[in-house]
């Protein structure tokens, strides 16, 4: 491991037992992340890609859920090998996440100021005075106008935008390695979508923090990643930089996602395309590459077996028949 | 804040003109009541009513006298017994049932948070299921099912408490043990599934995973963040609450002859007592205005979302 | 887009694997059956309508005959004959007792009458056909059949339940919904008449009314209407909540598209997608009713003589407790698991229709 790897996930399992069945949330998900890097995960609903995040935290519910495998590597320790303390300790601290809906993810009932000044007392063990000041500085840089009277207000009486610079601010309130962010401006109205991309692009960079940025939208993994994941059905179809994946995209399913992105450069009169069929159920999927029935270039191994990955760069990886050794 | 109180007060005068107006009118049409002029009563009390509600006058001059009787306090004479007053009777009752009904309430709140946030905390354990058992039970059996069946029990039987009285009577402070355990049965059961369902659902909620996801230990969690929102619906239901204890004390206060309101009611609605029983419903009516009045006021200082409408 | 498996016919996913299909009904249905509990329910709910309300062909003693023979009978199995000799036999004891102890007169009166009683007994024992009955649960201070008094008050206590479940259902789904479909000053008109009647305090309410009816007169009628005029009122929020949330859906705008009338719009599409909550209320309503009911039983003034409900065989029964603890046990017992094995199933059915809880751990 090269020494600016802070974050390296293996093979990283999450089942969850249902009704129906045993649901293979993620299935085997494997990449690194480096220090200061934007990692963009992409992929649908169902896709995998935000449990794959709560799970790097322990923060699955576990009935139903469980960790089924893999390995966390935080800094060169195991995160799943962790005590419970030393996880929290991670938490809002080293490893901070910001979730989707700014709505519903502040506590209503309590003042902004009482829900940053706990995570910076608990963290860095300022008092309250300390702990205040240090909060209003942070959401001044998150863009909150008169950050010293808007602390002491209660969720409510913030717009969505707002609230999720607050989010944001708190997040990096204690200055972790890595910031999370799951899908952080799809519940926001889109002129507001590009102000908190951007947002999160300099404070990151200001603060040398990582970021692995969750979402469905290759637009949004554009402008902000270094480096790409492309999820499907549980599992990583394709990694690279972001350069390379845009440039030259591997998997068909990647190739469709970047086809049904609407181009202002491209002739009007051609309709959208769009990726035909559905995202498979994942509930007890059968040994096979999830994506065949709707690859235009599915063969015959695509459906009794899934595809071992093919290591085509330094940093390349794709996991579809069409490379290494199904060719 | 006080525009919210001043609105909340004024939204109670009219609901409490309608319940005046209602038994006054109530009263008026019974059949066999002493405005009928069919029963026979004896002469003074006859005399008492003539000369008190002015019967001789059109209906609106008595309705407009009776509500300034109520303004004034003043809840006319009983139509049963000729020497008291229907303050006379209720007066010395009422403290009586107040007493009984909020230390009722007050056990049924403690008992059925407490059962209810340890059931929440451990869904699907056997202290869950031990737990919601008893609380359907407590719901399912009848009040006047409860009392009987402890008196009969712990009275008759292991003779460890009084049958009945009430605190001035010689067995003291154990005369409320058993009416206290009756009433408040159904409404502790009630506050444990509630407050159970309510924690379980803030549980689940994105803002308890944020909490989570800062690295708060989970005690801190619960407390902090999970107690607040999750009590909330239980500041609604005491309103209700209230309501029910104050009607369950009816029967209670009869099979544990307990002297409050309750039993004055139940026998002046056997006896057609009906000027006691049009107070009844005035000190009643009251009361619950009070009570709903206070609960909503709580519910406005809880939640922050409401106070700065 | 389900595909069919070419050998069996059966709808198949893309990666070959069968496909249930499954309705709302069918589902709910599996869930209910797997709660244990509220299949309990179901089944007890179930045993108390049929004996209820087949009573009259079942071979049960009549609930209406008063025999002074067998006045206060406890539990037993043997006929009533025996029974009854048992029990002078022991007052005797008793008394004779009681007499050492005291010396009273008025006591050795009642040893004669007693020992009369014994003696006419005795004689009458095989003579009349009467005591050869058998009283399982005992009899009352009229001699009345324990048994067959309960299962009629249950008669009486379940219809006055469904009758004014149904009736508050109706009321409430009729409101409720001309509430939330039409909106405007109709529903702010229903809205404010809801909010007044929960304001009231009701049951005060439906107390003087049932105390204002000149007494004999057939009161059962008021009764369930009093009750019946405040139980619609949770049944026409909930309903009214459900048509708002669900008149602005989709498949309302295409049945509009293609030319509804309002009526068949709230009768086709909105009321029977209403029906899983309407269920789940109305049976958590019935439970309530019966309650509320016996409550006012209970204090005199619900069902009166001659016919009897739980709530006055639980009254009557406490009369009498602390010597025959039966006649108290046997109503509220009756009562009690009726009403458990309501609540039961109701949250049973709460649980398989309200989607939410699918999957909850």
């Amino acid at each position: 491991m090269t020494d600016d790897v802070i974050l390296q996930v293996k093979d990283l399992k999450a089942y969850f037992k249902l009704d129906e069945g045993l649901l293979k949330a993620v299935d085997g998900v494997s990449f690194d992340l480096r220090k200061g890097e934007t990692l963009g995960i992409v992929g649908e609903s169902g896709s995998g890609k935000s449990v794959t995040n709560l799970a790097i935290m322990k923060l699955i519910p576990t009935p139903p859920g469980r960790i089924a495998g893999g390995e966390v590597l935080f800094i060169g320790k195991d995160i799943f090998k962790m005590s419970d303390e030393e996880v929290r300790k991670i938490r809002g601290n080293k490893i901070s996440m910001i979730f989707q809906d700014p709505m519903t993810c502040l506590n209503p009932f309590l003042r902004i100021s009482t829900q940053m000044i706990e995570t910076i007392v608990l963290h860095q063990g300022l008092d309250k005075k300390a702990a205040k000041a240090k909060a209003i500085e942070m959401l001044k840089l998150a863009g909150i106008p008169a950050p010293e009277k808007r602390i002491d207000q209660y969720p409510h009486q913030f717009s969505g935008g707002m609230r999720q610079r607050v989010m944001i601010a708190m997040a990096l309130s204690c200055e972790p390695e890595i910031l999370i962010a799951d899908e952080p401006t799809t519940a926001l109205d889109v002129t507001i979508q590009a102000q908190i991309l951007e947002l999160i692009k300099e404070l990151s960079a200001r603060l040398g923090t990582a970021v692995i940025l969750i979402t469905h939208s290759l637009g949004v993994v554009a402008g902000m990643c270094d480096a790409i994941c492309v999820m499907y059905a549980g599992r990583i179809v394709e990694r690279g930089t972001a350069d390379e994946i845009f440039a030259d995209p591997k998997h068909p399913y990647t190739q469709g996602l970047i086809k049904s992105v609407p181009r202002l450069d491209k002739v009007s009169s051609q309709r959208l395309y769009s990726i035909p069929g559905q995202p498979p159920n994942v509930i007890n999927l059968p040994d096979c590459c999830p994506f065949f029935p709707r690859c235009e270039r599915a063969m015959d191994v695509c459906k009794t077996k899934y595809p071992k990955i093919a290591e085509i760069g330094a940093k390349r990886s794709v996991a579809c028949w069409l490379y290494g050794e199904g060719k | 804040m006080s525009r919210f109180i001043v609105r909340r007060l004024l939204s109670v005068i009219p609901t409490f003109f309608i319940i005046v107006t209602l038994s006054f009118f109530l009263i008026r049409l019974a059949p066999g009541g002493p405005f009928s002029r069919e029963k026979k009563i004896p002469p003074e009390i006859m005399a008492n009513i003539m000369a008190k509600y002015h019967m001789d006058e059109p209906l609106l001059n008595q309705y407009f006298r009776y509500i300034g009787d109520v303004l004034k306090f003043d809840l006319g004479p009983s139509y049963r017994y000729k020497d008291h007053s229907v303050n006379d009777l209720l007066g010395a009752a009422f403290p009586v049932s107040i007493m009984l009904g909020t230390m009722a309430l007050g056990v049924a709140l403690l008992l059925g948070t407490l059962v209810g946030v340890t059931s929440a905390l451990n869904q699907n354990k056997w202290q869950d299921y031990a737990a919601m058992s008893v609380a359907v039970l407590g719901i399912s059996v009848p009040l006047f099912v409860i009392g009987p069946v402890l008196m009969l029990v712990f009275a008759l039987q292991l003779k460890w408490l009084p049958t009945s009285g009430w605190i001035n009577s010689r067995a003291g402070w154990k005369t409320v043990i058993m009416p206290i355990a009756t009433l408040m049965m159904p409404y502790f059961a009630y506050i444990a599934r509630l407050s159970r369902g309510s924690i379980i659902e803030v549980l689940r909620s994105d803002y308890v995973r944020t909490a989570r996801a800062k690295g708060l230990k989970e005690r801190v969690v619960i407390a902090k963040h999970v107690l607040k929102g999750g009590m909330l619906p239980i500041v609604t239901y005491l309103g209700p609450a209230f309501s029910g204890i104050i009607i369950g004390s009816l029967a209670v206060e009869q099979i544990f002859v307990i002297p409050g309101i309750g039993k004055i009611f139940v026998q002046s609605a056997l006896n057609r007592d009906y000027t006691v029983i049009m107070g009844e419903v005035i000190v009643y009516s009251l009361i619950l205005i009070a009570a709903n009045f206070v609960v909503d006021i709580l519910y406005g200082l809880l939640d922050p979302r409401i106070s700065y409408k | 887009m389900p595909l069919l498996d070419k050998k069996t016919d059966k709808a198949v996913n893309e990666f070959n694997q069968y496909v249930k299909p499954v309705s709302l009904w069918a589902d709910a249905w599996k869930r209910l059956r797997r709660n244990k509990m509220a299949v309990l329910g179901m089944w007890i709910v179930g045993a108390y309508l049929v004996v209820t309300f087949g009573a009259s062909v079942l071979p049960f003693h009549s609930y209406t005959e008063q025999q002074m023979l067998h006045v206060n009978l406890p539990p037993s199995l043997k006929p009533a004959g025996v029974v009854a000799l048992g029990e002078h036999e022991k007052r005797r004891v008793d008394l004779k007792e009681a007499i050492e102890r005291s010396g009273r007169s008025d006591l050795k009166t009642d040893l004669e009458r007693v020992d009369a009683e014994i003696i006419q007994l005795k004689g009458d024992m095989d003579v009349n056909p009467v005591h050869k009955r058998v009283y399982i649960l005992g009899t009352d201070y009229l001699g009345r059949d324990m048994l067959a008094r309960t299962i009629y008050g249950g008669q009486i206590s379940i219809m006055i339940g469904l009758i004014g479940t149904l009736t508050a259902a109706f009321i409430g789904i009729v409101l409720g919904s001309l509430g939330g479909y039409l909106g405007g000053w109709v529903d702010n008109l229903i809205g404010r008449f809801v909010d007044l009647m929960y304001s009231l305090p009701y049951m005060l309410i439906v107390i003087i009314i049932m105390s204002m009816l000149p007494t004999g007169s057939n009161s059962i009628f008021v009764l369930y209407l009093a009750i019946a005029m405040i139980s619609w009122l949770t049944i026409s929020r909930v309903v009214r909540g459900q048509i708002i949330s669900l008149k602005n859906s989709e498949f309302v705008e295409a049945a509009k598209s293609m030319g509804a009338s309002s009526n068949r719009i709230i009768f086709r599409h909105l009321l029977p997608n209403s029906l899983g909550i309407i269920i789940i209320y109305s049976t958590l309503q019935f439970p309530s009713f019966i309650m509320n009911e016996s409550f006012l039983s209970f204090l005199g003034l619900g069902v009166s003589a001659p016919q009897a409900s739980w709530g006055t065989l639980v009254s009557e029964g406490v009369q009498g407790m602390q010597l025959y603890p039966w006649r108290l046990l046997v109503p509220a017992v009756a009562m009690t698991v009726f009403l458990f094995a309501m609540n039961f199933l109701g949250d049973g059915l709460r649980d398989a229709l309200d989607p939410q809880s699918k999957n909850r751990s």
